[in-house]
């Protein structure tokens, strides 16, 4: 068997190809997602966050926001005496626990009341079965 | 070509500008590294993605010490290996593995199939141990010297060089069987 193999004739050739375009639209998809996730200074205020500590510090924030909530809600629920206008009271109620929030509580838990099919639900379901305790 | 000193140097005065040279100067050698490693296109195409992201993210970790293609080369390597890894349902894979990939397994819409002579030397290359095949894939394709590839691999020169030789004598011989 020879010892040798002239790699010369066949150099740098290899049997992969890319699609056409390939290597532009990678740097663009790169340079893209980049900056969305570099968020540019100036514009929010706020400095750059790695993607897991803004999802854990984002889910930290709403359960406080949502246990704040509920606490002053039951809290005020039971101070208050319970009329014809439970509905409007319990209203008024989340209203006082929601104004107790921070700005960027707030903004945030409006933001998942409207995203979060769940959370709204969840706040029906409190309401429905406020009703019912009021009967 | 740009110089990485000045690649260098334009990150840290106007990062985009600086990303972008460097992903001019190193998007399809790094692709290239990545496919040769993993063989699919969209897993290079993946791996090569992850890695300018977390190039660019850990940029100021960059130390300025020691040849920045090598880190670069580094961390292209180390997201190869997360990407075979996780294929496999495991965290990463490592350089003591033996074989990463077979040849065999292509099922790739990418693949020049009439190229009979350069199939035949990425089996020989890909039926390899991982180290081996880093150490002949850096130098032959990429140029790299001994140094740079021990720096890349975290390896030193004198084991990279054994492996390089150890390559080459398996890549020969295979070349000269009459396995296809």
């Amino acid at each position: 068997m020879e010892q040798n193999y002239d790699f010369s004739k066949i150099g740098k050739q290899m049997p992969y190809t890319v699609p056409d375009g390939f290597f532009d639209q990678l740097e663009e998809r790169v340079m893209k997602e980049w900056k969305e996730d570099a968020i540019p200074a100036g514009e929010s205020g706020k400095t750059k966050k790695s993607g897991k500590a803004t999802v854990v510090r984002m889910a930290l924030r709403a359960a406080i926001a949502i246990a704040a909530c509920i606490a002053l809600f039951l809290v005020v629920k039971k101070v208050l005496p319970q009329g014809d206008n439970t509905v409007t009271d319990d209203f008024d109620s989340v209203e006082l626990a929601f104004n107790n929030l921070s700005t960027d509580d707030q903004d945030y838990l409006l933001e998942v009341y409207q995203e979060e099919l769940i959370l709204d639900n969840d706040l029906n379901n409190l309401n429905d079965l406020n009703n019912e305790e009021s009967i | 070509m740009t110089d990485d000193n000045q690649i260098i140097s334009q990150i840290r005065e106007n990062t985009e500008k600086g990303f972008r040279l460097l992903m001019a100067k190193y998007k399809e050698p790094v692709y290239w590294h990545i496919r040769r490693l993993v063989v699919s296109h969209t897993d290079a195409q993946d791996a090569t993605q992850d890695t300018f992201l977390r190039i660019f993210r850990s940029f100021s970790q960059y130390s300025g010490e020691g040849s920045f293609r090598a880190w670069i080369f580094r961390i292209a390597t180390n997201e190869a290996l997360r990407l075979l890894g996780r294929n496999q349902g495991k965290a990463t894979l490592s350089l003591d593995e033996a074989p990463l990939v077979a040849l065999t397994m292509v099922a790739d819409s990418y693949f020049d199939f009439g190229n009979t002579e350069a199939i035949k030397l990425q089996k020989a290359i890909t039926a390899l141990p991982a180290k081996q095949q880093l150490a002949f894939n850096l130098h032959y394709y990429d140029e790299m010297s001994y140094r740079e590839i021990a720096e890349a691999t975290g390896s030193t020169e004198a084991t990279v060089k054994v492996n390089y030789h150890f390559a080459k004598e398996k890549i020969i011989k295979y070349m000269n069987s009459n396995d296809t």
